[in-house]
């Protein structure tokens, strides 16, 4: 996934001079080929972001497409009131990423590990909020973001958990993605971002019972295709390396509480922050978010809601 | 861009009109910050005259010179200025802050005239600086001035900028701090005491100077030697001014930043500020 982005800066530079990547200071070689081959197009902000965005928005405004990066738990987290007046209350057309979202940062501790930033963007008015899973899907929300010049937030969390899709999505692809074999099964599960392939996974274990979706596109949420989705299953699970507050999970609920109630349980992080640190993996156990961990979940669920899940 | 005669406004920006301007839209609105704005007439009167180049006298003309209100709070003090280039009308000094005008109490980007969105302070000086960057980039002849207070100096972005202009050597960028000595709740010495602001800019590395804000002649003069010099360093300026300048019960009596006008005050300050 990061090769993706990174080799889409680099071919976006040299075909669009107007393009700029701004940093706080963050990327180590994730930007080398960039600035290699278009170095007046990299500027390195210093460690400042809350000033960085708001020179993202100066050069927007003289003409230009910039595309800010830092870490999710400062890119959007620690500048949402510079996103909120600088980019997004004028429409301007800023790309801004977030990586590192979720556990990445595992024996960073709390400043560095981010369940906030989807929470902190989607309230903005007029922000694109994307969650890719993939190589396929990161190229597809970087392709749309540019493309539509809007203000754009792109969260980029555990980035090397495989492959999802097979095929590119189009440019109109709905922005809520059934995986392989979904069909109409009693349970939908719909994951976003690190949580896509466990997803995957567990609905492979089942697959006459648990159908399984991948949702990158936050904000606008695809509320047809949630709807449509909500009508083919009898139950939901949300899934995603990020608060279960104001996250992926809610927007999913807040859309079909509205317009097609069904029962939905949301798995993602609690109320709290990691109590001790260690591997990507450890702290994905330390919340409740590996596979054997959230089977368990969605078994429990399935069998307060009356679903029987077999193979 | 050229500096030939067409991109100014002839027009006269007398300081105790646009004061009788302001108090007109605070008295029409019922507004605050009437101290605020008072404090920065003369800087916008002088940048209004004789440096802000506004083709065909364009709010939105893509070459023009841009004026980035950091310091939302005076934004009154710009309406005047607006009205007197024919941007606004005698019809918004009436509906100023009526049920479904346009015209906020702060600076906000979507009226022409205003670049940025400010009044949560510290983010106007960024985006001018964006601006800035843009300009140099695409080899424009624009400047970007950018009026910041000195209370809003306290705000951590100022500094983060001053830090990125002096290392872009962001000559167009010009800011021009209204030094007035008060914030909301007191005196900046009381509350955040900012030193010598000229020295602080000047270590930031800046070309930086200290002038009477309320001097039109020496505001000129100060802003000409930083746009007809070579140094290559961004600019601060350094207005010393007085909060509510111009009326006498209103000078450095920081109750005229939240006061609003009655019948009384605001026949007495027209009084003093007639010609």
């Amino acid at each position: 996934m990061r090769e993706v982005f990174s080799k889409f800066l680099v071919d976006l530079a040299k075909k669009d001079e107007r393009f700029i990547l701004l940093t706080g200071d963050h990327g180590y070689a994730l930007f080398d080929e960039l600035r290699r081959a278009c170095p007046d197009q990299y500027l390195n902000c210093g460690v400042a972001e809350q000033n960085m965005v708001g020179v993202a928005a100066g050069l927007a405004r003289g003409g230009y497409r910039p595309f800010v990066y830092g870490l999710a738990a400062f890119i959007p987290t620690r500048v949402v009131e510079q996103i909120k007046l600088d980019i997004a209350h004028d429409g301007l057309p800023v790309v801004l990423f977030g990586d590192g979202a979720g556990f990445v940062y595992s024996t960073l501790g709390t400043s560095h590990q981010c369940a906030e930033d989807i929470a902190c963007s989607r309230a903005i008015a007029g922000l694109d909020v994307y969650s890719p899973c993939d190589d396929v899907e990161m190229a597809w929300a970087l392709e749309r973001a540019y493309a539509g010049q809007r203000p754009s937030y792109i969260r980029i969390g555990k980035a090397d958990v495989g492959a999802v899709h097979a095929q590119p999505m189009g440019p109109d692809a709905a922005g809520l993605c059934p995986l392989a074999g979904a069909s109409n099964q009693p349970l939908a599960l719909v994951a976003t971002g690190s949580m896509v392939a466990l997803a995957r996974d567990l609905a492979a274990e089942v697959p006459a019972s648990i159908a399984a979706y991948s949702l990158p596109l936050i904000k606008p949420l695809p509320e047809a295709a949630l709807i449509a989705l909500a009508q083919r299953h009898q139950a939901v699970v949300t899934l995603e390396e990020h608060s279960v507050f104001a996250g992926m999970g809610s927007a999913v609920c807040e859309a079909l509480s509205e317009a097609a109630p069904l029962p939905i349980k949301r798995v993602g992080i609690a109320d709290r922050y990691s109590k001790y640190c260690g591997s990507y993996a450890y702290l994905r156990e330390e919340h409740g978010l590996t596979l054997a961990q959230v089977r368990q979940v969605v078994q429990d669920f399935s069998q307060r809601q009356g679903l029987a899940l077999a193979g | 861009m050229s500096s030939t005669q067409a991109n100014y406004f002839a027009g006269a920006f007398d300081p105790k009109q646009l004061r009788r301007s302001i108090l007109a839209m605070a008295k029409a609105g019922n507004a605050v910050h009437i101290g605020c704005s008072f404090s920065l007439v003369e800087i916008l009167a002088v940048l209004h005259r004789d440096f802000l180049r506004y083709p065909g006298n364009d709010p939105d003309h893509p070459q023009r010179d841009y004026l980035a209100l950091s310091k939302g709070h005076g934004v009154m003090a710009q309406y005047a200025c607006m009205l007197e280039r024919g941007w606004l009308d005698d019809s918004h000094v009436a509906r100023y802050f009526s049920d479904g005008s346009a015209l906020m109490g702060l600076s906000d980007s979507r009226t022409q005239g205003l670049e940025v969105t400010s009044g949560s302070l510290g983010h106007g000086f960024s985006v001018a600086l964006g601006l800035a960057l843009a300009a140099k980039r695409s080899g424009s002849q624009q400047r970007t001035f950018c009026i910041i207070g000195d209370g809003e100096s306290n705000e951590g972005p100022i500094w983060e900028g001053a830090l990125l202009a002096a290392q872009h050597k962001l000559a167009n960028f010009i800011t021009i701090v209204d030094e007035n000595g008060l914030q909301a709740m007191g005196s900046t010495a009381d509350i955040m005491d900012l030193g010598a602001m000229e020295a602080k800019f000047a270590s930031f590395g800046f070309e930086a100077a200290v002038v009477d804000g309320h001097d039109e002649t020496a505001l000129h003069a100060a802003l000409t030697r930083f746009c007809d010099g070579q140094d290559p360093r961004p600019k601060a300026l350094i207005a010393k001014t007085v909060k509510g300048k111009g009326v006498s019960f209103m000078e450095n009596n920081n109750a005229w930043h939240y006061s609003r006008l009655t019948d009384e005050t605001f026949a007495q300050a027209n009084r003093e500020l007639e010609d």
